[in-house]
Parts: structure tokens; sequence; C-alpha cells
């Protein structure tokens, strides 16, 4: 009897033990969710400012209206958008291609070069990529592709050396047993038939993540984008373009524009990557850390 | 050292199995790098041995071949043709004629001009007719450079082609002494959907890589031994040309330029490799060790909308990090809207620091990267934590664990066991974290001290944000920047090698599996 | 339809590590060989061999007289069933069956006729329109089957194919491929670990240790005459006893010494041994456990305790030691004994055990050959 009351006891104390420690995490997702979250609902509600547009210490707007947003479709803003678009549409289907095929080839072929051709990636991938777009941005100057012809210049720039960012996707394949494509062989397919009618199909979460990713780099790439547009703004893509309404001398004019450009920008993307989230959380707990 | 049986080492006190393993380590690092060297020694002799092989074969080759493979040796893809396989022959041949062409027309031009860079630069002759200075420009350094590498890239390429073309009719050859029938052209091309796939499939991006990530960096390691920069930029100003090893000597020397006013660049150097590599591992554990905790927070069991939580986190990566770092940026700003709110309030008086101090510019960037990085982290931790057996939990209940025992002796080297590899990349990525810290702090506040450096130094400034300083401007130092990107590129392979040779975690791969 | 015809086979891995050496076999049409051996013997390998997966290092395959070495496995008209069934997740189980045929580009007309034709067969017609996750182990096994099936192949492979199925699935199924292999009338070759599936299965068996063939020959053949100790211990379950002993020779009369007794080699073994002239010495010698009986002490007896006594039903396993505390193993079948002296089987008995000259296994102690071959 004794004996079963204090096991009822100690089941009791595990139970409130783990209320309170289940209120704690309750309290501290809360808390994350909030700090996460506050920048965007910042960005949003500044946005709809029209007393200012310089920063000031409150988030409320005292005034609500489309100002901001008009003044961007006034700006070269939609130049820069819809470069940015075409850049990141393109590159990210090239890439796609590209990365799949690098990495199909690396999961699947056992030929000789193949971890040679792996260490020299890998040595490759140590030097810093921006040393190499001082002379791509000679030669894509010399060829005429950049500045104001910055959109082809930055696809080239963007698609080059993706072979290179393979290992996400090789990690997925090599998920995939190899005896589907041994199995298909028999069956009578060509290598080219086992890829097209096997793996592809099965191989649709990683696509969509390739898309996904190779889609936002460029969405969202300063470094390359500001070397290859060097000044010109109808070559610029939105973020080299919004980087110069932040500047010391700009800032008091644009922030409140800046805002409701993040908004243009942003949301297109979040709910891309909200309806997709499920291809990206696979490809990136799937892939990333087999590296 | 002495070295103990495994039995021994289980009688050991904790202490002294830690002092044990840790004299170990230390220990195994000199035989490490031996044994590197020695694999690299070997690697050098194989080398040699395989040339020389080369060499024998296609000197056997030669004297056992018929006529048509000796006419190879020098019209290439002749043997091919008339052996049935016109297809690869003519493919040959092509690739012969347009070498051939190319070196006659161009590719000597830049191979004799490549010693040199080029002799003479723009010159002015003045013009009667229109009464004014016209410039003429004639040898382009640039170029020079740039061809002089492609060109020997080229020649590269041809003599690999040559040999294989030889190794061909040798094999050709002997398919046609043992009876066998030859492949068709027709074979050849269905093999390139089928058996050599990968061929087909590997062409478009390994020319891409090679073009515009390979040469590129043979490229710009050769400029860090001349003097290309904006003054020189080769062309329209002056030449530019060879300067053996002096920019190496410049930036590794400690003898600052104007009498010790300023700092030297060697100083400069080791001062932004110090805080590159603090920051490296700020930001790898930090965002790793609290990435984890979140996710076992939303993962633990009871917790109730977990799929809400992990989207919150996961909607703040599709932000484009321009629009969120710009943004906080300009949040935490000297105007900004935490110190106008703070203020606003009566807390503080005058602005804090953010951006203006040192140390707070640094741990202000630690943090704002804990909140990019953290999502990310908590989706690859929530992946493996998923992964790890729930029946090593259970036992380890039974045998009376309680949670952090649990974490610390299952959740925790399960973890570091998987991400193992992704740790190291992701410190060499942070090493080279140019969004982070330029959209952030563009590098600031300045570090007037560093200011001989070329380019405004800050103290935020990684070696990667201080390189892009140096190309940018008037006076853009390339051959400075190369030498810091080589440096780079030594530092990055230097750990990269040491945690793969030593950590045990990499060596033991099958442990967990 | 076909024969298959190995030469000096051989499978180097980059790594120079040798899987297989000089592979010698010719498989007859319709026959059906089985490749069996320990894990990493590399009868998986010889099978992927002959399937085109693997390269081969060295020597040559022939299927139906032509030499397939450089062909691949497409063009070689083998059909094979995997050890994990490999079904394409994505295709239902009729696509699945279907996809070969459909490669070939056949009428859509006849590859509903022969895919319906073999799920009939395979009683899986109910289970056409589903896709593969949702089939049981058996069930996926026989989709496997049914996509190898309607190939027209020359060759039918299989790699270990009822090893992830549980015990009692294994043998229904197994008694299927048999069934299945009357209805195909084609040459197999299959691969698998089990000394039962190879026994009951084979017309011919290949016995494989570390790359190299230890025995071909049909199940009989290795059963009661094994070239070597390790097929000797390899076929037969519970393994071989091998007992070092010594061989000695009376008045022309063969005698071992087991432990201390004397049993004289009768029957045709001793006859054997004298044909051969079998020198006497040092051997060792074999006895498996149902030649093994229970007898009264004497001179051909050894005194050994019983240590475990394992019930299985029809019969019963008694782990013994002699005096010099050597384990054997005796089969006793339930039928033979009476209620008392079972339940005097138990831990610490003391028992007299014995075996006949005819059962016996005669092994060099070096080279480990059989002395009778």
């Amino acid at each position: 009897m004794s004996n079963n009351q204090s096991s009822q006891k100690r089941h009791m104390g595990q139970k409130a033990v783990n209320r309170i420690s289940n209120t704690f995490i309750y309290i501290l997702l809360v808390i994350i969710s909030v700090v996460w979250l506050i920048p965007f609902v910042f960005i949003l509600l500044q946005s709809f400012r029209v007393e200012s547009t310089y920063q000031v210490g409150y988030v409320l707007p005292q005034q609500w209206g489309f100002d901001n947003y008009l003044r961007l479709w006034e700006s070269n803003f939609k130049t820069w958008y819809l470069n940015t678009f075409i850049i990141a549409v393109v590159a990210s289907l090239l890439q796609t291609v590209i990365v799949l095929c690098m990495s199909y080839t690396l999961s699947r072929f056992r030929f000789k070069m193949r971890k040679a051709l792996m260490r020299f990636m890998l040595i490759l991938g140590m030097f810093p990529g921006m040393l190499t777009m001082i002379i791509l941005y000679r030669v894509l100057s010399d060829l005429g592709l950049t500045q104001a012809n910055a959109v082809p210049g930055l696809i080239l720039v963007y698609i080059a050396s993706s072979g290179m960012g393979y290992y996400v996707s090789k990690g997925f394949f090599d998920t995939i047993p190899k005896s589907l494509d041994e199995a298909a062989r028999v069956d009578g397919a060509t290598r080219f038939q086992v890829l097209r009618k096997i793996i592809l199909p099965l191989a649709k979460p990683i696509v969509i993540y390739t898309i996904l990713t190779a889609f936002m780099a460029p969405w969202g790439d300063y470094v390359f984008a500001q070397y290859v547009s060097f000044g010109t703004s109808s070559g610029m893509n939105v973020a080299v373009g919004m980087y110069g309404w932040l500047t010391q001398d700009q800032i008091n004019n644009w922030y409140t524009t800046f805002c409701a450009g993040g908004v243009i920008v942003a949301l297109p993307v979040t709910i891309l990557f909200l309806c997709l989230q499920k291809y990206y959380v696979e490809g990136v707990t799937g892939g990333a850390v087999k590296g | 050292m002495k070295r103990y049986s495994d039995l021994e080492y289980l009688r050991l006190s904790k202490g002294k199995k830690f002092l044990y393993k840790l004299a170990s380590f230390f220990l195994g690092i000199p035989g490490a790098i031996g044994r590197f060297f020695l694999r690299i020694g070997r690697a050098i002799k194989n080398a040699v041995f395989a040339v020389g092989r080369e060499f024998k074969d296609i000197g056997t080759t030669f004297v056992k071949g018929n006529i048509h493979t000796k006419i190879s040796y020098v019209i290439m893809g002749w043997g091919s043709v008339f052996k049935g396989q016109w297809l690869r022959g003519l493919m040959f041949f092509l690739f012969e004629a347009v070498f051939i062409f190319y070196m006659i027309f161009t590719g000597s031009y830049w191979l004799s001009k490549l010693p040199t860079l080029g002799e003479l630069g723009p010159t002015e002759t003045y013009d009667p007719i229109y009464d004014q200075y016209v410039t003429t420009y004639n040898d382009n350094s640039f170029k020079i450079l740039l061809y002089g590498v492609l060109t020997i890239f080229f020649i590269i390429a041809f003599i690999y082609t040559w040999r294989v073309n030889i190794r061909q009719n040798k094999i050709a050859d002997e398919i046609i002494r043992s009876g066998k029938k030859l492949k068709s052209s027709k074979d050849d091309l269905r093999s390139l959907v089928d058996n050599q796939f990968h061929k087909t499939l590997l062409a478009l991006p390994m020319t891409g890589i090679l073009v515009f990530t390979v040469m590129p960096i043979v490229f710009m390691i050769l400029v860090a031994f001349t003097n290309y920069d904006g003054t020189h930029n080769g062309y329209s100003n002056n030449l530019f040309t060879w300067m053996g090893l002096d920019n190496f000597n410049t930036m590794l020397s400690w003898d600052s330029g104007s009498g010790g006013a300023v700092q030297s660049y060697a100083a400069t150097f080791g001062e932004i490799l110090t805080w590159t590599l603090i920051w490296a591992f700020f930001a790898t554990f930090t965002n790793y060790f609290l990435g984890m905790f979140v996710a076992m927070m939303i993962n633990k069991k009871g917790i109730r909308l977990k799929k809400a939580w992990r989207t919150i986190l996961v909607m703040t990566i599709a932000i484009p990090q321009f629009i969120s770092l710009l943004y906080v940026s300009k949040m935490f700003a000297k105007n900004g809207l935490i110190n106008e709110m703070l203020r606003g309030l009566g807390w503080i008086s005058q602005a804090l620091p953010f951006w203006e101090d040192p140390v707070w510019a640094r741990v202000t960037v630690i943090i704002i990267n804990i909140w990019i990085g953290i999502p990310y982290l908590m989706l690859i931790t929530t992946g493996i934590l998923m992964n790890i057996p729930q029946d090593l939990y259970e036992s380890s209940r039974i045998d009376g664990a309680n949670a952090w025992q649990q974490y610390r002796k299952i959740t925790l080297p399960y973890v570091l066991f998987i991400t193992g590899p992704y740790l190291l990349t992701s410190f060499t990525g942070n090493m080279n974290n140019f969004n982070v810290i330029y959209l952030l702090t563009g590098g600031g506040p300045t570090n007037s001290a560093a200011s001989s450096a070329s380019g405004s130094v800050g103290y935020t400034d990684l070696l990667i944000t201080w390189l892009f300083k140096i190309t940018m401007g008037e006076e853009a130092q390339y051959y400075l920047a190369s030498v810091v990107g080589i440096l780079v590129f030594v530092v990055v392979a230097f750990i990269s090698l040491v945690v793969y040779n030593l950590l045990p975690s990499i060596k033991n791969e099958e442990d967990f599996q | 339809m076909a024969s298959v015809k190995l030469t000096k086979v051989k499978k180097m891995y980059d790594n120079k590590v040798i899987a297989v050496h000089d592979f010698d076999l010719e498989i007859k049409d319709k026959e059906f060989v089985v490749l069996v051996g320990p894990s990493g013997c590399g009868k998986s390998t010889t099978l992927r061999m002959i399937a085109g997966l693997e390269e081969i290092s060295d020597g040559t395959i022939e299927i139906d007289g032509e030499v397939v070495n450089d062909l691949q496995p497409k063009d070689r008209h083998i059909a094979m069933v995997f050890q994990n069934y490999a079904l394409y997740p994505h295709m239902t189980v009729y696509d699945n069956i279907a996809f070969s045929l459909r490669l070939q580009k056949v009428n859509e007309d006849v590859v509903y006729q022969k895919v319906t034709n073999a799920a009939e067969i395979l009683g899986i017609t109910e289970y056409l329109m589903r896709k593969p996750r949702a089939l049981s182990g058996g069930q996926r096994q026989r989709v496997a089957i049914g996509r190898a099936m309607v190939r027209d192949s020359k060759v039918f492979l299989m790699d270990e194919p009822l090893s992830n199925l549980d015990a009692k699935l294994r043998n229904q199924m197994r008694a299927e491929i048999i069934l299945l292999r009357q209805k195909l009338d084609t040459t197999f070759v299959y691969v698998t670990h089990d000394q039962t599936e190879a026994m009951t299965l084979g017309d011919r068996i290949v016995i494989m240790k570390d790359g190299f063939i230890m025995q071909v020959g049909t199940p009989t053949d290795v059963f009661e005459m094994p070239e070597n100790l390790f097929v000797a211990e390899f076929i037969g379950a519970p393994k071989m006893n091998i007992i070092k002993t010594e061989l000695t020779k009376l008045n022309g009369q063969y005698f071992v010494h087991p432990f201390g007794a004397k049993i004289p080699v009768d029957g045709d073994k001793g006859k054997m041994l004298a044909d051969k002239n079998v020198p006497e010495g040092k051997i060792l010698l074999g006895v498996r456990p149902e030649h093994i009986v229970l007898a009264q002490p004497g001179e051909k007896s050894i005194p050994c305790t019983l240590e475990v006594n394992e019930m299985m039903g029809s019969e019963l396993h008694l782990h013994v030691y002699t005096e010099d505390q050597t384990r054997l193993i005796v089969r006793v079948p339930t039928i033979d004994l009476d209620n008392k002296s079972r339940s005097e089987l138990v831990a610490g008995q003391k028992l007299n055990i014995s075996f006949e000259g005819k059962v016996m296994h005669f092994f060099d102690p070096e080279s480990e050959k059989n002395l009778l071959l």
C-alpha cells in the first residue's frame, strides 16, 4: 500500500516537473518568436509611415498611407526589381540543371577521376570567391556585360561555378538506393533513361530545393551585383539599389521607402518559401549535413 | 611518453585519462604532419614514375603500331579514321587543326609577351591636323596575362589530347589484334547517353568551373606576383609587370612606413586575422549550440504547435539578408530605432555606441549573427535529433540517466558526430562571411592605426571584407588583394587539414552508423 | 534460355583487394546453379559481373556462347531479382512490371497480356494498381520476381531474394521459386548465404570462400563427400563435429581414436581408405551431429557430459563435452527415446556416444583436404 502511494507520488512529481519545464519552454519560445519576427513587423509598419522619411524612435506610424510605395513606383526600383527577377529566374533554372548534372554524376558514377575531382573542388572552394570577381569583372566589361548590361553578365557569374555547389543534392542522391539504378539497367534502360525515368521522379524534393535556393541567392545577392553593375543604376539589382538608400547622406530621405521596398522584395520569396517549406527542410536536413 | 594498453588506460583516474588523451593528441601532431609530407613525397614519386611509364608506353606504341598508328603521332586522329572510328578521328583532327591555327596566329604572340607582360604602354602622339594629342594604346598587360594563361591551359589540353589519341590507337591495335570488333562511331555516340553518360553530364558544369573558377584563380595567383593595381591597369594608364615576391614581402613585413606612425601590413594582417578567427569561432559555436537548444525545445515531447514554432523561424530564412541585415544595422545605429526608443523611455541619455565602439561593435555583430543563424541550425539539428534512435534514450532512462546526462552522453555526441564535417565548413564559411559583416558594419568602426594598409580598415573587418575594400576605389591594389586571398586560402586549408587529420570523429566514421 | 560460361573471371577493386579469383564455371542451359558462401566470399560480386553491374577485371563471361564482357546490362538479355527488391517507388506494381517491356517499346496490348499473366501466376493481380510501399515484404518479393519474369531473358539472376523475409515466408517463397523454375524453364543463377536454400533449390551448388571456389557439385555430392573442411562445416546444420585424432591401421583394418576410444572404420569408408592407401597419422575426423548415437559404455564409445539439451521438436540437440573439454553436438530424433531416457537428459548427465565408420569424414590437418579424394 505504502509502496503504491510513494510510486504514485513520484509519478505526480514527474508530471509536475514536466508541466513546469514545458511552461518555461513555451515562454522561451514565445520570446524567441517575438525577437525573430519583430524586425520584420517593424519594417512592415514603417513602410506605411507617411509623416516622416527618416528613422524615428517609435514604431506605429502616426499617419498611415501608401506614400512610400508610390515613391517606390516613381523611383528606379521598378528597373532593379525587374533585373533581379530576370536574373533570379534564369540563373536558378540554369543553375539547377548544372547542379543536378554534377551531383547525380558524382553520386552514381564511379569513374577514374571522381575522387580527385571532388578533392580538387574542395580545394578550389577554399579560395575566396571574391578574388575571381576582379578578373571576371574585367573580362565581362571587355565583353560589354557590365554596368548597364549587368543582367546577362550577372547571370553568367551566378551560374558559372555553380557546379561546385553539388554537396547537398549529392547527399540526397546518395540516399536513393543504387539497386534501383541497377534494376533499371538490367531491365534495359540506358544511363540516360535511368536518370529520366527513375531518379528524377524520385528526386523531386531536391530539385525543388535546388531551384528554391538557386533562386534566393541571386534574389538577395549584394556583392557580385555591386561589382558588376558598378554604380550604373539601370544595371543594379534590388540589393545594390536599395543599399544606396541607406548611405549616410540618403538615409533621411529614403529610410521608409527602403522599408516599403523591403516588403515588396521579401513578400514573394517568403510566400514561395512557405509554400515549398517542406522541400527546403528536407533538403537542409537530408543533404546539408552529409556534406 | 608511456603508451598504455587499453586495459591499463581504463584503470587510470579521470584526470589522468584526460591528460593522456591531450598528450597523445599533441604528440600526434608531428606524426600527422610527417605523414602528410610523406604522403606528398609519395605522390610526387608516383607522379614521376607515372610520367616515366607514359613515355615508355608512348615509345612502345610507336614501335609496335602499324603505319596508321605512326602517322597518328603527327596527324592526330589519322589512325582512328583508318581503323573505322571516323568520328573520334575527326574530333582529334579538328582539335589539332584548331590548336595549330590558334598557336600560329595568336597563341605564340601571347606566350612571347608573357615573360614581360608587355613593354610599351600607351603613348601620346601629336596630331597636327586636329591640333591635339592622341593616345595610342599598345600592349595590354591584362590581356597578355589572361591569354597567356589561357594559352598555357590550351597547350596542356593539347598534350593530354595527343596522349589520349595515342592511347586510343594502342587500344584499337590491341582489339584488332585479338580479332574483335572496334566500337563504331554510332556506338561512340550511343555510349554518351549510356556508359559514358557521366562525361556528357559533366561537360557543362566542368567547363563552367574551369573557365570561371580555375582560370581566374590561376590568374589571380599570378597577379599576386605583379604590380597590377588601379594606377597600373595594364592598358589605359600604365602597364604592369612581374614583381617577384615583393608583394608578399610587403604584406608580411613588420616594417611600417612613415617612421612607425602607422601600423605595418603584417601587424594589420595579424589583427584582422585574429578577429577573423575569433569571429568565426563565436559565430559558429554560438549558432551551433543555441540552434541545437532551440531545436531540442521545439522537439521536446509534449510541446504543442511544433510546426508553427518551426515555421516562424524558418520564415526568417526566406527574407533576403540584405533587407534584414541592413534594417537591423540601422536599428542599432546612433540615431536608430533602439537608441531613440531607449532615449524616449528615458533609460539612457547618450546613444549606446553599438557601431562606434570597437568592443560593442564586435559583440553586437556576433549577437545579430545569432539571430541570423539560429533558424538554419535549428532546422539541421531537428533533422538529426529526429534520427537519434529512441531506444538509446529509453535504455539510458532505465540505466538511470537524467535529462542533462542524456544530453551530455547521447544527444551531444550523436549530433557532434554527424555535424563534425558541417562544423568545419561552417567555420571556414564564417571566416569568409562577407554579407553579415559588410551589411551590418561595413567593417567599421575605423581603425585609424591601421590606415596605412590599403583601403580603410575597421575593427570588425574580416580578411574577406578587407580584400573587397582593397579592390575598390581609384587605387585598387589588386596585387595586395591577391596576396590576402592566397593567405586566406592558406589559413583555411591549414585549419581544414588539421581538423580532418586529427578529429577522431572524422576518423572513426562508422561509430554511430 | 542459355548457357553461361565463366572463364578465369577475376574481380579486383581499385584498392587492389581481390574479391573473386580465377573463377571457372560452366552453367548448362536450364540449369539451376546456386552460389553459396559466407558474407564477403565474392558470390554476389560474381553474380553482378554476370549481370554487367560490376566490371570484370580479367577473364571472360559468355552467355549463350557470346562474350559479354563489354556489354551493358541492358544488352545481356538477363533478368535479375535484387535482395531489397529494388522496386521503383514512384510506379505502381503494374508499371514496375511493365517497365522493361515499355523500354523495349513493346505494344501496350502485349504489355497488358504479359503483365497480367505474370501477376496471375504470382497471385498479385489485385495489387496491380498499388505502389510498392503499400505492399508487404512477400508481395514486394513477388513483384520483383514478376518484373524479372516478363522479360524473355536468357538467364535469371537472383541475389539473395529471400533474405529480407521472415522465416515462415521464406520457406513458402522457396517452394514457390521451385514452382516458378518449373514454369519458366530457364537458366537460373541464385546467390544465397543460406545453405538450406542452396541445398533445396540448386541442381548444382558452388560453395565459395574468400573469392575462391571451394567445391562445385550436386547437393548430394557436397553433403556426402565435401572436398575440404570448409565445405564440410558449411553444409549441414548443426555443423559437423571436427575431432583431432589419429588414424591407425592394424591388419588391414583402419581405426580412429577419438578421445581414447577405438572405433574401426568399417564399411565403404574403410575400403576407400584402403584403396587410396592413406597412411597412418594425425587426421581431422568429421562426424555430423545426426550420425552420432547414444551408446553403452565400451571400447567404441566416448564418455562425455551433457551441457545443454535443446528441444527442437522432432529432435534433440545435445551439446556435450568430453573429458578433455572438447565440445560436440549430437542430434537425437525424439522418436528414438522413451520418456524415461528423455527425462534423464538434463545438464550434468554423464553419457556415452558413438558412431560408425560409414559416417566418418577424414581431413588432412595441414591442407584440410578430404583424404578420400
